[in-house]
């Protein structure tokens, strides 16, 4: 067992688990923080993008213990209160999701991709980037627009 | 566009928990005291098991049991079923093999489950599985349906490895207007066997009740009705008041979460065994060996035409791969499915279409997207473009030609074609891709040293297994309806919101009136799939019996206001509809 300890959506936590435990494990089965999901076992689908110190991450490829004091942001701690995100807005109000599988890793991508690049973000730097990212429903032209629309409202 | 009723910009009612990460798939459930499970599946196509060893597995560290099919078939779990009944040419049944969740004495595909291992932790699980000694001796196999016929017999069943040979139409008519035929379209093709791949793994939780003696499952389910129907009358885990199945959110389906799967019924039997609940989470690897696929035809089709042109006849000749076993649904994707869409949306006089299913040693195939419908269109599209060109035809021209103008129009394959205007569908398409500019856009490739093609495709597509009389006149048995009050919980969606088409179709007051509401869950209903737009052929049906209903109600009931207004200067009741359940 391996003590790991780190600050999730602004709380601090500790446990101690197994070493081989995943970073997406620690936050889905300790913490319970379901919104970011495993849709494949081979780092390809995005389902599971955090922000860990800031950056996007997928939780599936990192072990729990490397983000040992680390300050990590899922999904459930990016809208402010009962206020969206402007990307979450962006993706209700464009039609960017259908299941909602792969939604909470396309905004956390979506996010990191701001942050990144900017705020004027043509279609295809926005395709280019969604490359770690797999929506298997929409066809990803609205996702697009949502992330364009989304990036201009977080200015 | 206006802005309410069809045609509105609606926002989905469902999307705020998803957006927050609050949506509730079957992986995020987690049951108190709950147990890890893992499947041990077969690495041969073919093989029968001569002996499993469990011991050492079961004394691995958190290790709760290590259960085999032996065990399966002592409890006296009944097998997975495929429950639409299809009948040879010759009036014989087709040959469903038997189909344990669990195999026992042989495994007949790459992912064939052999064991299940519940333990405290998945990874724990694992670990243990790897301890299972099983002693194979491996069999010829064979995957390639063209040649299944010829290959080794995988069911006793089932000789020649052949589900049923199944035909539509009358061949007699067709032969006699091949013969007058100006010109023959011959075409092979093969349309390829794929993997669903929905985003969300499918899930799985059995929770058995010892005080109540009953089950719930928890499961990735795009029907969760039909689930608790075969789970309990067929396999017979419970009676169907003992056991609750509840599909939550699901992460796409495609088709492969409909079928009732190995995995839900081991788990729900484990959790008795155990006592304690059992769940299983596919990983992506996993999910190409135990989910259902799709497609998987072999074909060699022909068209007749006249010297105009004029589609005279077609005929095809189909090999559907169904798999190892028999999945749910799978009997009538080749079937009811298939050969009653071959007319596509040409008027085709005469049609006649031979389908035999067969087992081969690969993962059992079933409804995938569209189901059955693609593969008729790939057919018929493929032989008028290639027979516009064989012809030297303006494919677009050749289309037109023998578009359906006149409703209804009876197809010589069951269905009845209501309405429609494909002309005015390929006009419009035809705009906006610019087919006129296409020269221009051809030659300026050429001068980048690009190729640029064109080519067309019209689908036509009957939804939700409807409409009844036409599966009925097949001689499907079961029943289907034109119009039924039963539907999803108004919040459930399977990847297709549920809500939206409702929502969009608006127009509640008259919904209102009409005394009709969509139904929950808890009314107990039932309703057989999810099939989102195909739940919409139903639900609009629905809709549109409902609206002319509350508009009857509405008009009588102002009709009746103004008479009491016209008598005593106002009214009495004003606002009060009547409903009428």
């Amino acid at each position: 067992m391996t003590a790991v300890s780190m600050t999730v959506n602004g709380k601090a936590v500790t446990a101690d688990v197994d070493s081989r435990t995943l970073l997406v494990q620690f936050l889905r089965e300790n913490l319970r923080l379901t919104g970011t999901h495993v849709g494949c076992d081979t780092s390809q689908c995005g389902a599971c993008v955090v922000h860990v110190d800031g950056k996007a991450r997928k939780s599936c490829t990192m072990f729990a213990w490397q983000a040992e004091g680390a300050n990590v942001t899922t999904i459930e701690g990016v809208a402010n209160g009962a206020t969206l995100h402007p990307m979450q807005e962006a993706f209700r109000e464009h039609h960017g999701l259908q299941c909602g599988y792969c939604t909470p890793g396309m905004i956390m991508a979506a996010i990191d991709m701001v942050h990144r690049l900017g705020h004027e973000l043509d279609d295809k730097t926005i395709r280019q980037e969604l490359d770690g990212n797999l929506c298997r429903c929409t066809g990803y032209h609205n996702i697009v627009k949502a992330i364009a629309a989304g990036a201009r409202a977080m200015k | 566009m206006s802005a309410s009723g069809i045609g509105a910009k609606v926002r989905r009612k469902e999307d705020h928990r998803f957006l927050t990460g609050k949506g509730q798939y079957t992986d995020d459930i987690s049951r108190p005291g709950e147990t890890r499970a893992y499947f041990l599946r077969s690495p041969h196509a073919h093989a029968r098991i001569k002996k499993i060893d469990v011991k050492t597995a079961e004394r691995m560290p958190g290790v709760v049991a290590v259960l085999t099919g032996e065990q399966l078939a002592g409890d006296k779990i009944g097998h997975l079923i495929c429950g639409w009944m299809i009948h040879s040419k010759d009036g014989s049944p087709m040959k469903m093999a038997p189909h344990p969740a669990i195999a026992a004495g042989k495994v007949c595909y790459v992912g064939d489950p052999v064991a299940l291992i519940v333990a405290e932790t998945l990874a724990q699980a694992k670990d243990a599985a790897e301890k299972v000694a099983i002693d194979y001796e491996t069999l010829p196999a064979i995957a390639d349906p063209a040649k299944a016929k010829a290959g080794p017999q995988i069911h006793e069943i089932a000789p020649k490895n052949t589900i049923y040979e199944w035909h539509l139409g009358d061949p007699q008519n067709v032969a006699a207007a091949f013969a007058a035929a100006k010109h023959v379209t011959k075409i092979d093709i093969v349309n390829n066997r794929l993997v669903p791949n929905a985003m969300e793994p499918r899930v799985a939780i059995g929770e058995y009740d010892t005080g109540n003696d009953s089950f719930t499952l928890w499961n990735t389910s795009q029907n969760p009705h039909v689930a608790r129907l075969v789970i309990s009358a067929f396999v017979g885990m419970a009676p169907e008041h003992k056991l609750r199945v509840i599909a939550p959110d699901v992460g796409g389906g495609f088709g492969s979460k409909i079928f009732i799967y190995p995995e839900e019924v081991a788990c729900l039997w484990a959790s008795k065994r155990t006592g304690r609940p059992v769940k299983w989470t596919s990983d992506r690897s996993e999910a190409f060996l135990a989910d259902a696929h799709g497609r998987d035809h072999v074909t060699h089709a022909e068209m007749a035409f006249g010297a105009d042109g004029k589609i005279l006849a077609l005929r095809a000749k189909t090999i559907a791969n169904l798999g190892a076993y028999m999945s749910t649904f799978s009997s009538s994707v080749p079937t009811y499915l298939y050969a009653t869409l071959l007319s596509g949306q040409y008027a085709i006089p005469h049609i006649y279409c031979e389908v035999d299913a067969v087992y081969t040693n690969t993962v059992p195939v079933d409804a995938y997207r569209g189901a059955g419908r693609p593969e008729a269109t790939f057919v018929v599209e493929r032989l008028v473009e290639i027979g516009a060109r064989e012809m030297a035809m303006d494919p677009a021209e050749l289309r037109r030609r023998n578009f359906v103008r006149t409703f209804p129009h009876q197809t010589p394959v069951i269905m009845n074609y209501d309405t429609g205007d494909y002309n005015a569908s390929l006009k419009k398409a035809m705009e906006i891709a610019d087919v006129k500019g296409f020269g221009k856009r051809k030659r300026d490739a050429a001068r980048d040293g690009k190729l640029r093609g064109i080519g067309y495709s019209t689908y036509i597509e009957a939804c939700g297994i409807a409409p009844s009389q036409a599966v009925g006149s097949l001689g499907a048995g079961v029943g289907l309806w034109e119009f039924r009050r039963s539907a999803r919980q108004p919040d459930w969606q399977c990847g297709g919101a549920h809500r939206l088409p409702r929502a969009r179709a608006g127009a509640r007051d008259d919904l209102r009136a009409s005394g009709l509401r969509p139904a929950r869950h808890s009314d107990r209903e039932y309703l057989d799939r999810a099939w989102r737009h195909r739940q919409g052929a139903v639900r609009h049906g629905h809709l549109r019996f409902a609206l002319r209903r509350g508009r009857h109600f509405r008009d009588r009931e102002s009709a009746r206001q103004d008479r009491d207004q016209g008598k005593e200067g106002r009214s009495a009741h004003a606002g009060s509809l009547r409903t009428r359940h």
